[in-house]
């Protein structure tokens, strides 16, 4: 097989994967990975109520039986550094200084982060494991049994919410708020809901949530930015947030757009086992058609140089015969004899000799 | 009169019968206006103000004038310009009128006087009776209850202005309405009806439990000792001095009700606990706040638009002590 040939070969392929790919991209991506589950729960946060106590933390870390942080909760002034969730810590509430728009002192706003719940989470789109799901009660569940620690739903996530075990040497899981699903079962609240002493979670079904947000900021616009954060944010998420300052100065991004993130990877990434199933057959196929091609020409190619070497033969025996006829046996056997020597390959000794002779130059 | 004499003469004359004879016409107003105090500009002590209309109706049908008191409205403001936006110190219904008028810019009495969240202009924002009283409760003293209480605009609310003395005939009011009626008798009406208003008094502290102990939850901490009737005299003791308090608070009870609210008004409110649930979660109300969140973010709200700095929000032992576990 010449270059020409090889180029075009993979060429026809990639565009015959490159379809097959589009084909399966436009099957499965461009709409959501998860239906949007009417009577799905989720949590409204209301930073006009939350005092910053810690309670919620702490409850998380006693439900979940996670270890206790080497500071105490009611040391409250760790709010003020800018912490993120973790494998040991499934929720934190930070504090943002506002700026007073009359002067005078900053206001302190407590914000809180556990995993937002997303309608269509981009960890489970991400993930080609299937370790995460969307559950019809609004939980986004993780399955570690299969997991293989790639991260990918740690890159996915746009709340960097997942936490990974970095210090489990053998089996280490991605971890992240569970919504208290265990409890849910039971009929519980949240064990962050349910210790919060202010009545800044409230939890409920998604659909009741949003209204109970509107009623609230219908009733005192002063209060509150007109904005519930969470309700298109990312395609929507369950566990939303209101706020008497914009979303944006709690270090909430404000550009995740109303799309799922998923959107934007479902297509690449359901390729994936596509790719997986049909790649293999297709350069297998080019491969073994390229090798049977050179068989085919190898075989060829013995078959006339037999032929060639059969006619040699008989030349030279026609030759030999026609000396032995003119000159007599004598001669006839000494041509033989060297003929003989001519063919054979050459000794072990004369091939060492020669390397080294090689090696000098 | 080719006489320039003659003419100075003519001329004083008549001022001196100007003079004289407005002072005659003046003289039986001043005893009418005897009740109330002379306000320093000279406008009227004590106003009604119509809602004068081009199209006055044969019924005479219209919303009941209001009574403004010009005199401790102008003790609390100097800048006559607050109201008198233009500058010129004429009646608002000259351009406002309940049609509205080319001169106000088309902006009817009814706004002019009821107008919230004006937007705010370059300079000299106008501000309405009511904007600028939705502003006064932003004061420290009044910020505690009204953060978490909005008036009703109900009869109660609107009938603190829309008052005015039951001596006013059918024919007064039409003339009101009209623009026609005379200044004296407009003042006369206003001072009767300022006359008969009298501050509501508050229900007395002693006469409330003294101390209430908070006891429902006690779990984790120690029931908490609320103190009443102290709470109701400090607040009562901010507001001594407040005209506006005075007026609006039209009910011995007004000031329990920020507490004790969304109940009729009385001197034996309902518990919190008969509404707010003493469980973890309200699924028929996921909205109303447990008894728990209810009781902090009642008292919370209160302290911090009070700026009551002490306790903080999180020193939970300040008001419950722990209990020994």
């Amino acid at each position: 097989m010449n270059r020409r040939k090889f180029l075009t070969i993979l060429g026809s392929a990639g565009v015959v994967s490159a379809l097959g790919t589009a084909q399966v991209a436009k099957a499965s991506g461009g709409t959501t990975t998860y239906p949007y589950y009417e009577n799905s729960y989720g949590v409204l946060h209301d930073t006009t109520r939350c005092i910053g106590c810690r309670r919620c933390e702490k409850a998380c870390q006693q439900v979940n039986n996670l270890p206790m942080p080497a500071k105490p909760f009611n040391d409250l002034e760790v709010t003020a550094t800018k912490r993120r969730t973790t494998a040991d810590a499934w929720t934190v509430v930070n504090r943002y200084m506002i700026k007073n728009p009359e002067g005078g002192k900053d206001k302190p706003v407590f914000r809180k982060l556990q995993c937002y719940h997303c309608n269509d989470p981009a960890c489970a789109s991400a993930c080609f494991a299937k370790c995460f799901k969307k559950e019809p009660s609004g939980v986004v569940s993780y399955d570690g049994s299969q997991c293989v620690g790639c991260r990918y739903c740690m890159v996915a996530c746009p709340f960097y919410v997942p936490g990974f075990q970095y210090e489990e040497a053998w089996d280490p899981l991605v971890l992240k708020c569970t919504f208290c699903s265990p409890r849910l079962q039971k009929g519980q609240l949240p064990g962050c809901v349910e210790a919060c002493p202010m009545g800044a979670l409230t939890f409920g079904k998604r659909s009741d949530l949003i209204k109970i947000a509107r009623k609230r900021m219908d009733k005192e616009p002063a209060k509150y930015v007109d904005y519930l954060y969470g309700e298109y944010d990312a395609g929507g998420t369950a566990w939303m947030t209101l706020s008497g300052v914009p979303h944006a100065e709690l270090g909430m991004d404000m550009n995740l757009g109303n799309r799922p993130m998923g959107e934007l990877t479902a297509g690449a990434l359901g390729a994936v086992p596509m790719i997986i199933a049909f790649w293999p057959v297709l350069f297998g196929g080019v491969y073994g058609i390229t090798k049977c091609k050179e068989r085919l020409v190898k075989k060829e190619q013995e078959k006339a140089i037999a032929a060639a070497q059969a006619q040699t033969k008989q030349a030279l025996e026609a030759a030999v015969e026609n000396i032995e006829k003119t000159q007599g046996v004598e001669a006839a056997i000494q041509v033989r004899q060297a003929l003989k020597t001519a063919q054979q390959p050459p000794s072990d000794g004369s091939c060492c000799c020669s390397s080294k002779h090689g090696e000098g130059v | 009169m080719r006489n320039g004499k003659t003419l100075l003469r003519w001329m004083v004359m008549m001022a001196v019968v100007t003079v004289v004879s407005s002072g005659v016409i003046l003289a039986p107003k001043a005893t009418i206006a005897g009740t109330l105090e002379a306000t320093d500009s000279g406008a009227p002590s004590a106003m009604v103000l119509f809602p004068v209309t081009e199209k006055a109706n044969p019924a005479n049908a219209a919303m009941r004038p209001a009574v403004f008191n010009h005199l401790i409205h102008e003790k609390k403001i100097e800048d006559c310009q607050a109201c008198h936006h233009t500058g010129d110190q004429v009646a608002c219904s000259s351009c406002h009128t309940v049609e509205g008028k080319e001169e106000g810019k088309f902006i009817t009495l009814e706004r002019a006087m009821h107008a919230e969240n004006i937007a705010k202009r370059d300079k000299d924002t106008p501000s309405s009776c009511v904007s600028c009283h939705v502003e006064q409760l932003k004061k420290t003293e009044c910020a505690g209850c009204h953060s978490i209480i909005k008036p009703a605009r109900g009869q109660e609310y609107c009938g603190v202005c829309h008052d005015v003395a039951t001596t006013m005939t059918p024919q007064q009011l039409r003339q009101g309405i009209q623009g026609k009626l005379s200044s004296s008798d407009n003042e006369a009406l206003a001072e009767a009806t300022v006359a008969k208003r009298t501050p509501v008094p508050y229900i007395n502290p002693n006469s409330i439990p003294y101390n209430v102990t908070i006891d429902a939850l006690a779990d984790q901490y120690e029931p908490n000792t609320f103190t009443h009737a102290k709470h109701l005299d400090s607040l009562m003791k901010a507001i001594k001095d407040d005209k506006l308090a005075a007026a609006f608070h039209n009910n011995p009870a007004t000031l329990c009700a920020t507490c004790h609210h969304r109940s009729p008004l009385s001197a034996t409110p309902p518990k919190c606990g008969s509404c707010h649930t003493t469980a973890n979660y309200d699924a028929a109300n996921p909205d109303r706040p447990t008894l728990k969140a209810a009781y902090h973010l009642q008292c919370m709200g209160c302290h911090d638009s009070m700026k009551v700095s002490r306790p903080r929000n999180t020193d939970c032992t300040t008001c419950h002590k722990e209990r020994a576990k």
